[in-house]
């Protein structure tokens, strides 16, 4: 009896090794050729933005996901003004480098905003279980968007119609190793189409906390930071090519100005030399050196330095 | 649409995989590097099997159309493969029950009156009245076995054998005398693997001991390389032999099955499935399975499998002329399971499942897992042997030394008489063959019971001769030592065990394959 | 005087457990149910013709370890005289001087107590040298006891004295070391056995056991007759090395002997219901050395129509179809006679003092094991389990103390 429990034991955790309970499936790199393309599944949302699902998210989120999130890490939220006199919806648009910065943003906004956000996540990621997607869709108040395609798919545009301001992630994918990578024109294209404005977002801390790969933050609760920028509007008749790095160079200023000053960042912006966020073209390990130092907040941050 | 084979290489990423090993499997993390042969996904099936059916009668390879050949006062002989094919049998309706009622029907309709069905069970034991029910269905036993019209072919009834003649090379030729004398001999068959069919259905299957002893035999075998490839088996250059002579006394209308690779069906999904495609469902039952077959009682082990039964689809049949019609099975044959594998390694890993073509509702006894790893598994190739020469060989079945007294009643005696005097299986032909393919008691036994001839455990010894004469070490994993020790093999209780005894052999890093049949596949070495 | 024996003494509790128990728990019978203590005795008088003799070995054969464990048959209850000491296989020495014998001569003891020892007239079978067939043995000045060994009044090897009669007394060569000696009493037995076996030449002999008797008998059978296959059902690794030494041409295990037969006989193989299966035809002769009920049938079932199956262990009750059905010729073999009728007219002890002196003997001799007689509880469990051990033979050294 005791060695058949012991071999059940074995076995299941032979199970749960091999094939990644709780993680990502692998696919065996030779074998990646010959994996059927899976058609994209739409998995329907709009349940997860009418009353009861909010009701749900509101108890999700302000009794599940912020005590933990707060447990876990320390946070830092800076420019929250630049909401006033906004009255959505906004498309806020961030750098990516954690599962951190969903949590991270949702949690700094003002409650009646947060109330009104939804986030863009990817089909095939957060949309590819049932119980994946509907934890996504309640908890973060996840939208699935095809991120393979290219093209967006319909979605966030009605969302933004039904006066639910977005979180879009314009590299549509986590960085690896912290710094900025290319943006897409998704983004900038529903700002223009839809005609709302663009609040940047920089985020800083959430790769050293939890970079990829990982599933739960760092010990000792490490700090984050989010800043937030002026809204940007498109021009009149500007097109989504030439909004797009506009937005890319506001998150770049942001994430300048948190490692540096708010006026010494607006200097260098002012003559172009914001340092480009996707880092300097140094070794991978510097890069990530560079990233995974700790975040020094000291309280004694002004505007004009001594 | 179905995906082809490939070979995968074992990564960081592979997930354990799925070895068989008797009434039983296991999960092994191989070493990284590992190629593993995957047979191509189920091709897929024809989607109406009786037209398909009507339409090769109708429009044979070089042969006139079946109706044109049927006339009253005739002597018609349907012969069909018996249950060793194909493997795990077939759910209901079995194709050979199909075929055989689209040739009676024509049959009724051409008013032919004297017909009798024969199963070509050569020296195979006789089928039991269910299993033959199983084969041919209810209608056709109905209608031929009470009047005794559908029998087994008895290879010892020598009143109703015929020696038809020599051929060139002076092999005798001796089949059953009811099916040499017809009219029209029609024979269905089931090509599940490259070996069968062609001249290997009338000239063997219909045949006695006196006419297979000149290629089931350890000198032919080891010259065949492989006998799943009939341009490169001597016993099938014989086979070809007798085949045509027999031509020219007899009318044989030759109706050739292919099936696809479905041979496991719920709930047990997911041991054809790869396994990093494993659902969670999958997984769960695999492990369900796994500690439900390590608590279950022995009986209902065998029965949890042995009561498999498989949903194959058909994927082609072709009627007419032997050679015609079997040059276009085997090409059907190798869509389905032809793997391209580049170059031989030093190592060749398989897992023996449950079942062979001898052990149907019966035990798989140690020699029937060597034969079906070092015979059949390991003859699962086109071009070289998927391992070098002087290599080794690791396999994995438990080798219980349990016979089945009622259908392998000499494979005991061999086992216990020969074995320990010789594995050589020239030295056994030599030695012994003639004492056990003339005991009147295991004629006796063949005859009236459901025993195999006394002979046959010689032929699963030769039929492993090839790969015994390639090899250096044979390795069994997980294997009942004393068992693998008469086999003339060693046992290692886990692959990397089993790795370090072949160190020896082939170094302490060999380069390793895994072929991870079944479903069935061939190796196209390159 | 006093001397240590072990006595088998009455005792029906004892009896029963063992006759429950025994058979289940083989063990068992060595701890607490065996009617056996070791006692002080006084030293045995001595009449005229006989000696006393001090034992040097006595082995431990297989109906003491029946008798002991309450499997023997009642029958034998009127043949014997409580309470005994055991051990019919001895090799001693003289104490006292006898006829012919001086004191100090090693010597051998034919166990049974015949009409000469008795001091009765000679019976018919006595008068014939047939002494294993003696009717008198409950007769005469002796309390009633088939052999030395199961007398009360002559006491038995497994003593440190014990006393026997001139008739009995075979000397042994002083080259021929104890441990040899001490099989010449089982030897002569297989010797008897071998000779009321009759095999004709070339005949195809099964002994079934390589216990003592199996493999002694395979050796008289060898070297006595002309017999040709001797086929030996051997259960462990050890005996079949043995058995091939003693000559046996093929040694199989329990599990395969019928099988062997079958195959090597051409014999057909059939099956009763609810029975095991047994052969039409056979071997010609088969001779049961255990004694137990599946050897019996085992040997009842591969012999052919018209063959022989001789007994040489106590019988165990078996189903007797196959002698009535196959007309076999079921015959007995009890120890050994002064004159083998079937043999060259000496006696059997005497061939067997030759065939002691052979390779198969020394290596039987070699494996043998030897206790004092305050350890007989390790050496009766020894025998019980002896095949399993690599044992053929336990013996008591009643001299030794350790």
């Amino acid at each position: 009896m005791r060695a058949v429990l012991k071999e059940t034991v074995r076995d299941v955790r032979q199970v749960a090794r091999g094939w990644r309970w709780g993680r990502r499936p692998l696919v065996p790199r030779s074998a990646e050729q010959f994996i059927a393309a899976s058609s994209p599944t739409v998995f329907p949302t709009a349940w997860s933005r009418r009353r009861p699902a909010r009701v749900a998210r509101e108890a999700a989120q302000k009794g599940g996901l912020e005590p933990l999130f707060r447990s876990q890490v320390r946070t830092q939220v800076d420019g929250l003004d630049v909401l006033t006199g906004l009255t959505g919806p906004v498309i806020f648009v961030a750098n990516h480098s954690s599962h951190l910065d969903t949590p991270l943003i949702l949690l700094s906004l003002p409650d009646s905003w947060r109330r009104r956000t939804a986030v863009a996540a990817a089909a095939d990621y957060f949309f590819d279980k049932w119980w994946r997607a509907v934890g996504s869709a309640i908890v973060f108040n996840a939208f699935p968007i095809d991120r393979r395609g290219g093209a967006m798919a319909a979605t966030p545009g009605e969302v933004l119609d039904e006066g639910w301001s977005l979180v879009i992630y314009p590299e549509g994918t986590r960085t690896h190793d912290g710094w900025t990578g290319r943006f897409q024109t998704g983004a900038a294209y529903l700002a223009v189409q839809h005609q709302v404005p663009v609040v940047p977002i920089g985020l800083r801390g959430t790769f050293a906390a939890m970079p990829r790969g990982q599933n739960w933050p760092g010990r000792g609760r490490r700090q984050l930071t989010i800043r937030y920028g002026a809204p940007l509007y498109p021009g009149p008749g500007e097109s989504a090519r030439a909004f797009a790095p506009r937005v890319r160079a506001a998150v770049g200023a942001l994430l300048d100005e948190e490692r540096s000053t708010w006026w010494e960042a607006r200097r260098r912006a002012a003559s172009g030399s914001t340092p480009d966020p996707a880092g300097p073209p140094v070794a991978s390990w510097r890069r990530v050196w560079a990233q995974t130092a700790p975040v020094e907040v000291d309280g004694r941050r002004r505007a004009w330095q001594d | 649409m179905s995906r082809p084979g490939f070979v995968l290489e074992v990564d960081d990423r592979t997930p354990p995989l799925l070895v068989h090993e008797g009434e039983g499997f296991r999960l092994e993390q191989f070493p990284l590097g590992t190629r593993v042969v995957y047979p191509p996904e189920s091709m897929p099936a024809v989607p109406d099997v009786d037209a398909t059916i009507r339409n090769a009668l109708l429009h044979p390879v070089d042969a006139d159309p079946l109706p044109s050949q049927l006339r009253p006062g005739m002597r018609l002989t349907i012969a069909f493969d018996d249950l060793s094919l194909p493997l795990p049998p077939m759910r209901a309706p079995d194709i050979r029950q199909r075929i055989i009622e689209a040739v009676l029907t024509l049959a009724a309709d051409a008013g032919v009156d004297d017909v009798q069905l024969i199963a070509a069970n050569a020296l195979h034991r006789r089928m039991t009245d269910a299993e033959l029910r199983h084969i041919v269905g209810e209608r056709v036993f109905r209608s031929f076995h009470p009047q005794g019209l559908l029998y087994n072919h008895d290879a010892e009834d020598h009143d109703n054998l015929l020696h038809v003649g020599l051929t060139d090379k002076g092999e005798d030729v001796e089949i059953n005398r009811r099916a040499a004398e017809s009219d029209l001999l029609v024979y269905v068959n089931i090509n599940l693997v490259a070996m069968d069919g062609g001249h290997k259905s009338v000239p063997i299957g219909l045949a006695s001991y006196k006419s297979l002893r000149h290629h089931h035999n350890a000198r032919t075998m080891v010259a065949s390389h492989s006998f799943m490839d009939h341009n490169r088996s001597h016993l099938h250059h014989s086979a070809w032999r007798m085949g045509r002579l027999l031509a020219e006394h007899l009318n044989v209308f030759q109706i050739e099955t292919t099936l696809n690779n479905d041979v496991f069906g719920a709930p047990y999904g997911f041991l054809q499935r790869r396994e990093w495609e494993w659902s969670l469902r999958d997984q769960a039952s695999v492990l369900a399975v796994r500690r439900g077959l390590a608590v279950a009682p022995a009986r209902l082990r065998h029965r949890m499998f042995h009561d498999l039964r498989s949903v194959y689809g058909v994927t082609g049949i072709n009627a007419g002329e032997v050679e015609a019609v079997h040059e276009r099975t085997i090409a059907t044959v190798h869509r389905q399971q032809l793997v391209e594998v580049d170059g031989q390694s030093d190592v060749l890993v398989m897992g023996i499942p449950f079942l062979g073509p001898y052990n149907v509702n019966s035990t798989m006894n140690p020699i029937l897992a060597t034969c079906m790893g070092l015979g059949y598994y390991f003859n699962s190739y086109r071009g070289r042997p998927v391992v070098r020469q002087g290599g080794a060989v690791i396999l994995y079945h438990p080798l219980a030394p349990q016979f089945n007294q009622l259908h392998h009643p000499s494979y005991v005696d061999f086992y216990e008489e020969i074995l320990p005097e010789s594995t050589d299986p020239v030295v056994i032909e030599e030695k012994y063959e003639r004492q056990f393919a003339t005991d009147p008691w295991y004629i006796h036994l063949y005859r009236t019971s459901h025993a195999y001839h006394g002979v046959h455990p010689f032929y699963m010894w030769y039929w492993a001769a090839h790969a015994m004469d390639h090899v250096r070490d044979v390795i069994w994993v997980g294997a009942d030592r004393r068992a693998a020790q008469r086999l003339g093999f060693r046992a290692a209780s886990t692959l990397s065990d089993a790795l370090e005894m072949a160190s020896a052999t082939v170094g302490p890093s060999p380069s390793i394959t895994y072929l991870h049949n079944p479903p069935h596949l061939i190796a196209d070495v390159r | 005087m006093t001397v240590l024996a072990l006595e088998m003494y009455r005792s029906l509790p004892r009896h029963v457990a063992g006759r429950v128990l025994g058979s289940r728990l083989p063990g068992s019978f060595s701890g607490f149910v065996a009617p056996l203590r070791l006692v002080t005795r006084d030293e045995p008088d001595v009449r005229p013709g006989w000696a006393r003799l001090r034992t040097r070995l006595s082995g431990i054969c297989g109906s003491d370890l029946g008798a002991l464990s309450g499997q023997t048959s009642l029958y034998f209850s009127a043949l014997v005289s409580m309470p005994f000491v055991p051990g019919h296989e001895v090799v001693a020495e003289l104490l006292d001087d006898c006829a012919d014998l001086s004191a100090g001569t090693r010597v051998v003891v034919d166990p049974v107590l015949t009409c000469t020892a008795r001091d009765v007239e000679p019976c018919p079978a006595c008068l014939a040298g047939r002494t294993n067939h003696c009717e008198r043995i409950t007769v005469g000045h002796l309390r009633p006891g088939l052999q030395t060994g199961y007398c009360a009044d002559t006491g038995g090897g497994w003593g440190q004295r014990f006393r026997a009669h001139r008739s009995q007394l075979h000397p042994v060569p002083d080259d021929l070391p104890d441990e040899q000696a001490v099989l010449i009493e089982p030897t002569a037995c297989a010797v008897h056995t071998a000779l009321r076996a009759q095999a004709a030449p070339n005949a195809r002999v099964l002994v079934s056991g390589a216990g003592s008797v199996g493999l002694l008998t395979t050796l008289a059978l060898r070297s006595l007759t002309t017999a040709g296959e001797i086929t030996v059902v051997a259960k462990y690794a050890h005996q079949r090395e043995l058995a091939l030494l003693c000559g046996a041409s093929e040694v199989v295990t329990p599990a395969e002997v019928l099988r062997r037969v079958r195959r090597a006989t051409g014999a057909f193989q059939v099956r009763p219901e609810f029975g095991a299966p047994y052969l039409l035809g056979g071997v010609d002769v088969a001779i049961d050395a255990v004694g137990s009920r599946a050897s019996l049938e085992t040997a009842l079932h591969a012999t052919r129509a018209g063959g022989r199956v001789v007994l040489a262990g106590m019988p165990a009750p078996a189903d007797l179809s196959a002698a009535w059905f196959r007309e076999l010729e079921v015959v007995g073999a009890y120890a050994s006679a002064q004159r083998e009728e079937h043999g060259d007219g000496r006696g059997a002890f005497e061939i067997a003092g030759e065939l002691a002196r052979t390779d198969a003997v020394r290596g039987l001799a070699h494996s043998m094991a030897r206790y004092p007689l305050y350890r007989w509880r390790e050496a009766l469990d020894h025998a019980t389990g002896a095949g399993a051990l690599g044992t053929v033979k336990v013996a008591f050294d009643p001299g030794s103390t350790r």
